[in-house]
């Protein structure tokens, strides 16, 4: 592996802490006026898929980059990216879930915004990265190969 | 107070809830019981390059990671400075990502699991997430290992 391509573990939790709080205003607005929850929720899964495709150039990465990694102490250690860029995926696929089914029933919109806030809340404020936890029971499971 | 303001402070709550009992549960771990062994033939792990064909003399510490696991790393070099420090303990990462039919042998659902298993091979402990610290050494001690 190299070593080279690692991140600063505490880029990911950074932008977890954004996600937590436009995912919690996205659900808030899916109780009052589904038509701006799902326009945040597009906005939501634009931002996971940059991620997914290109993380560096992230508009979080680089506000992490700017402003907050220069006032912090080096990191103790540089962590592997493929473990953040499987939980944007999954992510990802919460937003689309509530884009696609949010257009049959509203509900779903209010669902995946609460597990979207779920899952980066507990990644920002707790170290607890949902996706990468839950990707082995998924694989054995047989939701994805 | 409105409706939306309550159910979103709700959510909130269960997402606090939540992570507290994460947190207070996660990396305890606990005995095992039965007489199960690692068959280091059929777990094919490899230290170094080179096959795994025997456990540690007091000890063996036995780590599933995948190549997604974010905390892996971290736990891996932990175990590591640990199997420095002793001599008589062994320690060994079963990489799962493409074996799940370890993963649904062992019945593992998430990554890092830490198997303390004894000379003979015989699971002792299991311990999934991140240990706390001490859990692990306490475990070692009971077999032995200095």
């Amino acid at each position: 592996m190299n070593e080279k391509n690692h991140i600063d573990p505490r880029g990911p939790r950074f932008g977890a802490g954004i996600t937590t709080v436009i995912s919690l205003l996205a659900f808030a607005a899916s109780l009052e006026n589904s038509a701006l929850a799902f326009s945040i929720l597009v906005v939501l899964a634009v931002l996971f898929a940059w991620s997914v495709l290109s993380a560096k150039t992230h508009p979080f990465s680089l506000l992490f980059k700017r402003f907050v990694q220069p006032k912090i102490a080096p990191p103790k250690e540089l962590e592997d990216p493929r473990p953040p860029r499987f939980a944007q995926q999954v992510g990802l696929s919460f937003a689309l879930l509530g884009i696609i089914g949010g257009l049959i029933a509203p509900v779903l919109i209010s669902i995946s915004a609460a597990f979207i806030f779920l899952a980066a809340f507990l990644n920002a404020f707790f170290g607890l990265c949902l996706g990468c936890q839950m990707y082995l029971a998924i694989r054995r499971f047989g939701f994805i190969r | 107070m409105n409706t939306t303001l309550l159910i979103t402070l709700g959510l909130l709550l269960v997402a606090v809830i939540a992570g507290a009992t994460y947190k207070f549960f996660h990396g305890r771990g606990h005995k095992v019981v039965g007489n199960e062994c690692v068959d280091l033939t059929k777990l094919r792990a490899d230290k170094n390059g080179d096959p795994v064909l025997e456990f540690g003399s007091k000890a063996t510490l036995l780590m599933f990671s995948t190549k997604y696991c974010g905390q892996c790393p971290g736990v891996r070099r932990a175990l590591a400075k640990l199997e420095h420090r002793h001599g008589t303990l062994l320690f060994i990462v079963a990489d799962i990502t493409d074996r799940l039919d370890l993963a649904a042998h062992f019945n593992i659902t998430q990554t890092p699991t830490v198997f303390v298993l004894d000379p003979q091979g015989k699971i002792r402990y299991r311990l999934g997430g991140t240990p706390k610290p001490g859990v692990i050494e306490t475990e070692l001690t009971k077999l032995g290992v200095k």
